[in-house]
């Protein structure tokens, strides 16, 4: 268990501290590319480019933190939806949308997850993505069309692998009462990540990573954004997990260098599905990002990794009522 | 064994509105949800309000790709049409509509799209390209067309001649063009009114499929597609009907 002081949403003073954080980080970039617009400096597609970044990180960000905010059903039901957002984005670019059947299950299996994450099971938790790995391999032979078996499933263990058992792991982290700092460290470790990779990667220079699977991205970048984050979440999570056997700087370090290599191999996991298909975003649903599935790439490997690294040392919500709806 | 074949949505990276106007919009589960149950309550409406008939089902093939054209002279056509359809055509089937009444605005463009499934076809407007997709789409996607050749409901219950633009669908194709012909359709909604007017009987009568394999895909071929598509058309409707004798089949 995470320990927790008791009290509201914001007892813990790092919850606190990182939404204080963010506001001031979303306040300080708007006052930056305030007046980068009036000193003229920039070119008025460049300008435009930056705000409406900025306005989708502005209604991104209470999206993404009042649920965690608000409670352990909020994030599980926050949880779903992004997972159903990047299934959909997901189906249509690969074509898996046309396989209605087979979607279908896809969906269940999502909509299965998140509900043992909300009943508290974590047998059924787990047990779904064997269970899922074989209906989804048997689903669609009563069909009695083999042509494009191998591609159709494929397609659709690697989506419920992705959206369904990675992301859930994010939603049942919220069944310990401590998840809050966890959760929201993990959110904004992942987005600080990218801008670290980005920021780094222009100021130094050099090699590219993968020029094949995403050509603007370096190795300084990637190198930058390990040394950046691993020192963020090494530090917040000294403070997040004091007095457990996880506050201990081998393993704190070990926690920040996966955060950033898992989300920046979320990342190019996602490039690699783009550039095989040959499309350029996922989706068009957040101005100056692409689609959900664009801004969320990094949390699909972060969420799992993270979630069995606690679970070692701690376990989630241990002494906390089990099966709340199935009893 | 084939190569692995990713195909993305036809409409993929359009901005929202964009795409439920794009001829490409290609549904996924909750537009499947949607329309079923629209047609579902369609056709319930029908039943109860219009004794909503339809003789003929045999002529309907059983799988896509095929068109459904009929008379135009009310909005109740299209929906009747659809209603009438059963299993995979109902599902993948898709009602041409007029662009600037069924896709005006934002909110008719969802209604349009994710109820109805209905594709834009626009006043003078509509491109050469436009109609080379919406033939591509037929026959790749397996779709099933609703559409009226007249161009625009009836005022008078008189047919209009047809558009050539049918032809441009099929011409030198397999795919086959059923003609219906829908009787009561003005009185239970005319072009003038701005709601139905429940009590009036609907009758939909679906004749024989044509097909026109060997018409040319031309000014000329598209022409005498319209025409004995129009013929055909006129042999299903009511006795006193029909202004000419009926003109001879193509097929």
């Amino acid at each position: 268990m995470i320990p927790h002081p008791e009290g509201g949403a914001f007892a813990h003073p790092v919850t606190l501290g990182i939404i204080i954080a963010t506001i001031a980080v979303l306040a300080v970039a708007g006052l930056a590319i305030l007046w980068l617009s009036k000193s003229g400096r920039a070119k008025p597609e460049f300008r435009r480019e930056l705000w409406l970044r900025w306005a989708s990180w502005c209604v991104l960000l209470p999206v993404m933190l009042g649920p965690v905010l608000l409670g352990r059903a909020w994030t599980i039901g926050a949880v779903t939806i992004l997972a159903l957002l990047c299934y959909r984005e997901y189906a249509r670019a690969t074509g898996l949308f046309r396989e209605r059947l087979l979607s279908m299950v896809v969906v269940l299996g999502i909509l299965a997850v998140n509900f043992a994450a909300l009943d508290n099971w974590y047998g059924f938790f787990v047990a779904l993505w064997p269970l899922m790995a074989c209906l989804l391999a048997v689903a669609t032979i009563p069909l009695d069309r083999p042509a494009g078996y191998i591609q159709r499933t494929a397609l659709a263990i690697l989506a419920f692998m992705l959206f369904g058992a990675g992301l859930g792991h994010l939603g049942y982290m919220a069944n310990d009462p401590g998840y809050r700092p966890l959760l929201l460290l993990l959110l904004t470790a992942v987005a600080l990540n990218d801008v670290a990779a980005f920021t780094c990667g222009k100021l130094i220079g050099g090699p590219k990573l993968l020029p094949a699977t995403s050509p603007n991205k370096t190795i300084s970048g990637a190198l930058g954004a390990v040394v950046v984050t691993t020192t963020l979440v090494a530090l917040v999570g000294a403070a997040i997990f004091r007095g457990t056997p996880l506050a201990n700087p081998v393993w704190l370090v070990a926690m920040g260098a996966l955060v950033s290599v898992a989300g920046q191999a979320g990342d190019l996991l996602l490039s690699s599905i783009k550039r095989d298909l040959g499309i350029k975003d996922m989706g068009t649903v957040l101005p100056g990002h692409g689609g959900v599935l664009d801004r969320f790439n990094s949390l699909l490997l972060v969420a799992p990794a993270i979630f069995h690294l606690v679970q070692y040392f701690l376990g989630f919500g241990i002494g906390q009522p089990a099966r709340l709806i199935t009893g | 064994m084939e190569n692995w074949n990713l195909r993305p949505a036809r409409d993929l990276g359009l901005a929202p509105l964009d795409r439920l106007r794009s001829l490409g919009r290609e549904q996924g589960l909750v537009g499947l949800a949607l329309n079923a149950g629209w047609r579902k309550a369609v056709r319930a409406y029908l039943t109860a309000f219009h004794r909503f008939r339809v003789t003929g089902r045999k002529n309907l093939p059983a799988e896509p790709p095929f068109i459904l054209v009929a008379n135009h002279a009310s909005h109740l056509d299209a929906l009747a049409l659809a209603a009438a359809l059963r299993g995979l055509p109902a599902r993948r089937a898709h009602a041409m509509a007029a662009g600037e009444l069924f896709f005006g605005g934002p909110t008719r463009s969802v209604l349009a799209a994710y109820a109805i499934n209905a594709l834009p076809v626009w006043r003078g407007r509509s491109r050469r390209t436009d109609l080379d997709t919406m033939r591509a789409r037929l026959a790749e996607d397996a779709l099933v067309y609703i559409l009226f050749p007249e161009g625009t409901r009836s005022r008078t219950g008189e047919m209009a001649p047809f558009q050539p633009g049918i032809g441009m669908l099929v011409a030198g194709t397999d795919i086959p063009v059923v003609p219906c012909w829908l009787e009561g359709g003005r009185a239970a909604w005319p072009a003038e009114a701005r709601a139905p007017r429940p009590g009036r009987s609907l009758h939909l009568t679906i004749g024989p499929p044509l097909h026109f394999p060997d018409a040319r895909n031309d000014r000329t071929g598209w022409q005498s597609i319209a025409s004995a598509t129009e013929a055909a058309v006129y042999r299903l409707a009511p006795v006193g009907m029909q202004p000419q004798p009926a003109a001879p089949s193509s097929d």
